[in-house]
């Protein structure tokens, strides 16, 4: 019974998650250009865009191997995974089975290394720019990522997402300056690995500037939609470990229709407006230098060792 | 002391001086007297601000053309070369800038030149038949075959090697809607320390087309050669026309013709605003220009029927009157105008992430201003005194006594800040004129005669030159040097030390035209 409710919970989460994330998306999109005074693209431009890929011919570069054809089936295989150990909704029964956060973490990056691999792999001057880059903001935001998560981990005693967010939902405190803390540095996370602005522009098409736009540039057809949307599910994996940590009201641990619904809705309104802030946000400073982004790395590292120290010696 | 006597000081002995059409002194010389004459030149940093070659001038083969800007008079100083062979000395290591305008005189009329440091084509690619020269009387324009790009006819790239160092080949076909053209840069990690620009992608032979041509139909080529230089290149080509023929154009032509150059530097530098926002993806900050870009749009529309501005001019003045009503509306949306786009650049210049992007990057230094002539927006940033409007003033500029508007930092702020104030300007100008509009014709009737002359516009992008020469009542020949011309150059030398990412802030705020290059 136990196992059923678990593989239940798996599929669900990994369809919500794969179903509504280019809704955010788009949902960024007409934020940002409700700031410019433009009308932004319909909420569902995201998903007509991508049945346009799938049915459109994969083109391959002459000089691409394996990678190029593996690159979109890996990170999506690795996204819905990774999927599995965040609770969008409803949190699964106590079990050692999902939700280690380090795994969490390395799905994520293997997913973010052949990416990489494939910007190279077709020969393109832009792709490699773009992987060398992405590489470089890699080894500067991961550090940074692991010790949010250590700080996350040292916060609710425990490694494994559910369980955060189970203790989130049972804690009494309404707000807990730690978790404001983590928070901070949780927001800067996404920003940084959804390839937003200050970090990178989603929208150019400059290709000198470049980084997550540069490695898919050659990604063509069906293969470019599933690079998409990969991205936009990691990007909403992100924002649901977020919102489940600072707000996790509504979230429910019963298998019951009114439970689900509730829980539902309240992800939804919750998302909505974290989207709006990030669009916000995105529209608020123009994208910096590349060099000068160790600075804003540093202010995540350096809120995460606070709630490191608090932790520890509090 | 007048430039005469300036002149003849200078080149210690009497000179044998013409004067042209357009306050430009035209001086015949041998092979060694254009050496001491461009010695003296040289020594006294004058600007070399064109250099072409005309086939059959005054009967005699081919002619080169030296014009020089004298500092301090309207006047420019034009050498005359007549060549006895297919070949010139080269004044490319003397003036770098002449080195595009020698490659484009090897391509066009087959001339070498000796001593030369770059011989390669520049707006006739490789593909190009050899002894093809299009410029050339004996060549009737046609269709051309050419050859398909192979190992012998590649373009060579200057070659950067070292360790760490590679090439990142950017264009011509650019993910953007923009113009064609290939840069080479060549960096290490990031940081940039060579660049090559090769453009010519689209040769149009407009210069040949002209060839031929009525004086008063040729209008339409002026106006084709930059869409977004209809009004300036429109204007010089009629005052050139009108010089030659003697004609001066009725008051209403001259002041309205003055209100639309000035519209057009006005949504040009709109554009180039909006744009560097756009470039440091600060898009919040372009919408504000975008709106009153477009809103100028509506008003060159309402006022010409075309937003921007073609088939307006003529020869002798304009195609038609401007509609009453649309003139009024522009005077009511102006007052507004200088508000609204204070609060625009007031967003840019209070944005830390923004000034950030901008201060330091993409420096024009100013000793490469004079070598390669830097000209407009680009040069006036870097803290160069120049404006064709003060120092040639043509149609009504001299009696508006214009102030000239510098920066010192040369970088993407000064421009920036720089094309801000430009627009003001050009606001404040536009009222002047409205309020003081005459009434009247706004077209003269004139018969063509013959003659050459030079004339010099200050286009939102930099001077151009356009040098007209009528003979048998027809366009004999037809050069045109735009400020792109110039100003491609500089962006070569302001990206140095820059990082790729910042390029193409760099090449928006120069705002350089291809098609203005490459006509």
């Amino acid at each position: 019974m136990d196992y059923l409710a678990l593989i239940a919970y798996g599929i669900l989460n990994m369809l919500f998650v794969l179903l509504i994330s280019p809704l955010f998306i788009s949902l960024i999109k007409i934020v940002k250009a409700h700031a410019q005074k433009r009308k932004g693209p319909p909420l569902l431009q995201t998903y007509r865009n991508l049945a346009k890929l799938l049915k459109k011919e994969t083109v391959y570069s002459s000089n691409s191997s394996w990678i190029m054809r593996a690159t979109p089936l890996v990170n999506v295989a690795a996204i819905l995974v990774a999927s599995l150990f965040v609770p969008m909704i409803i949190i699964p029964q106590p079990t050692d089975l999902v939700g280690n956060i380090i795994l969490f973490l390395y799905l994520l990056a293997m997913a973010k290394f052949f990416m990489a691999l494939s910007g190279l792999d077709a020969g393109s001057t832009f792709g490699g720019m773009g992987s060398s880059r992405e590489m470089a903001i890699s080894a500067l935001i991961e550090p940074v990522v692991i010790v949010v998560f250590a700080a996350m981990a040292f916060a609710f005693k425990t490694i494994n997402l559910p369980d955060m967010f189970r203790d989130a939902l049972a804690s009494n405190v309404l707000i807990d300056p730690v978790i404001i803390l983590i928070s901070i540095s949780l927001f800067i996370i996404i920003i940084v690995e959804s390839a937003r602005v200050p970090v990178d522009n989603p929208e150019t098409h400059l290709e000198l500037t470049m980084i997550h736009e540069a490695m898919i540039l050659e990604q063509s057809g069906k293969n470019l939609a599933m690079m998409e949307l990969s991205s936009a599910m990691k990007q909403l994996l992100l924002m649901g470990v977020l919102i489940n940590i600072l707000v996790p009201w509504g979230l429910t641990a019963d298998f019951t229709p009114q439970a689900i619904l509730i829980s539902l809705g309240a992800f939804l309104l919750k998302a909505v407006i974290l989207a709006v802030i990030i669009g916000l946000f995105e529209s608020s400073c123009a994208k910096s230098r590349l060099f000068r982004l160790p600075g804003l790395f540093a202010i995540a590292l350096f809120l995460a060792i606070i709630t490191l120290i608090i932790e520890v010696f509090a | 002391m007048n430039i005469y006597e300036v002149l003849e000081t200078l080149f210690e002995q009497k000179l044998n001086l013409i004067e042209g059409l357009n306050s430009e002194l035209y001086l015949p010389l041998d092979e060694s007297g254009l050496e001491k004459v461009l010695n003296v030149m040289n020594e006294n940093s004058f600007e070399l601000i064109s250099l072409f070659c005309v086939e059959d001038f005054a009967e005699k083969g081919f002619t080169l053309f030296y014009a020089f800007e004298i500092t301090g008079f309207e006047q420019t100083l034009i050498f005359q070369y007549a060549l006895n062979a297919n070949q010139a000395p080269s004044i490319a290591k003397t003036f770098p800038s002449a080195c595009w305008y020698e490659r484009e005189i090897t391509d066009g009329f087959g001339i070498e030149f000796q001593g030369a440091f770059d011989t390669r084509r520049l707006f006739l690619h490789e593909t190009y038949p050899k002894d093809f020269h299009p410029l050339l009387k004996s060549f009737k324009n046609g269709p051309i075959e050419t050859a398909p790009p192979s190992e012998q006819n590649d373009y060579v790239f200057k070659q950067v090697e070292g360790d760490g160092v590679y090439q990142i080949p950017v264009g011509p076909v650019h993910a953007g809607i923009i113009e064609p053209g290939h840069f080479r840069f060549s960096v290490i990690g990031e940081a940039i320390f060579n660049l090559e620009v090769r453009l010519f992608y689209k040769h149009r032979g407009l210069e040949k087309l002209a060839e031929g041509m009525a004086p008063q139909d040729c209008v339409r080529i002026a106006e084709s050669i930059s869409g977004d230089e209809t009004v300036a290149n429109a204007v010089a080509y009629c005052i050139a026309v009108e010089k030659i023929c003697g004609l001066s154009i009725p008051k209403r032509a001259l002041q309205l013709r003055t209100v639309l150059m000035e519209l057009e530097r006005v949504y040009s530098h709109l554009g180039d605003l909006a744009g560097m926002c756009v470039d440091v993806a600060y898009p919040v900050g372009a919408s504000p220009f975008f709106i009153l870009r477009e809103e100028i749009f509506r008003h060159n529309e309402a006022l010409t029927g075309s937003r921007f501005m073609k088939d307006t001019f003529a020869v002798g003045g304009l195609t038609k009157d401007v509609p009453a009503g649309a003139l009024q509306n522009l005077s009511v949306y102006l007052k507004g105008f200088p508000d609204r786009f204070g609060v625009a650049t007031a967003i840019d210049n209070s944005y830390f992430s923004v000034i950030d992007r901008f201060e330091t990057t993409g420096r024009v230094k100013p000793e490469i201003l004079w070598p390669l002539h830097i000209t407009g927006p680009v040069a006036r940033a870097s803290g160069k005194r120049t404006d064709t409007r003060i120092d040639h003033p043509y149609g009504m500029y001299g009696e508006l006594k214009l102030k000239q508007k510098t920066q010192t930092n040369g970088d993407v702020f000064a421009r920036f800040n720089l094309k801000a104030a430009e627009v003001l300007d050009s606001i404040k100008i536009i009222q002047k004129i409205m309020s003081e509009l005459a009434s009247g014709e706004v077209f003269a009737p004139f018969q063509i005669r013959d003659g050459y002359v030079l004339s010099m516009v200050e286009a939102p992008r930099g001077q151009n030159v356009h040098w007209v020469n009528i003979k048998n009542g027809l366009v004999d020949r037809y050069k045109v040097r735009t400020a792109s011309f110039c100003n491609w150059q500089a962006m070569e030398h302001a990206v140095l030390g820059n990082i790729v990412p910042d390029f193409p802030l760099i090449n928006k705020s120069m705002n350089l035209s291809y098609a203005g290059t490459d006509m």
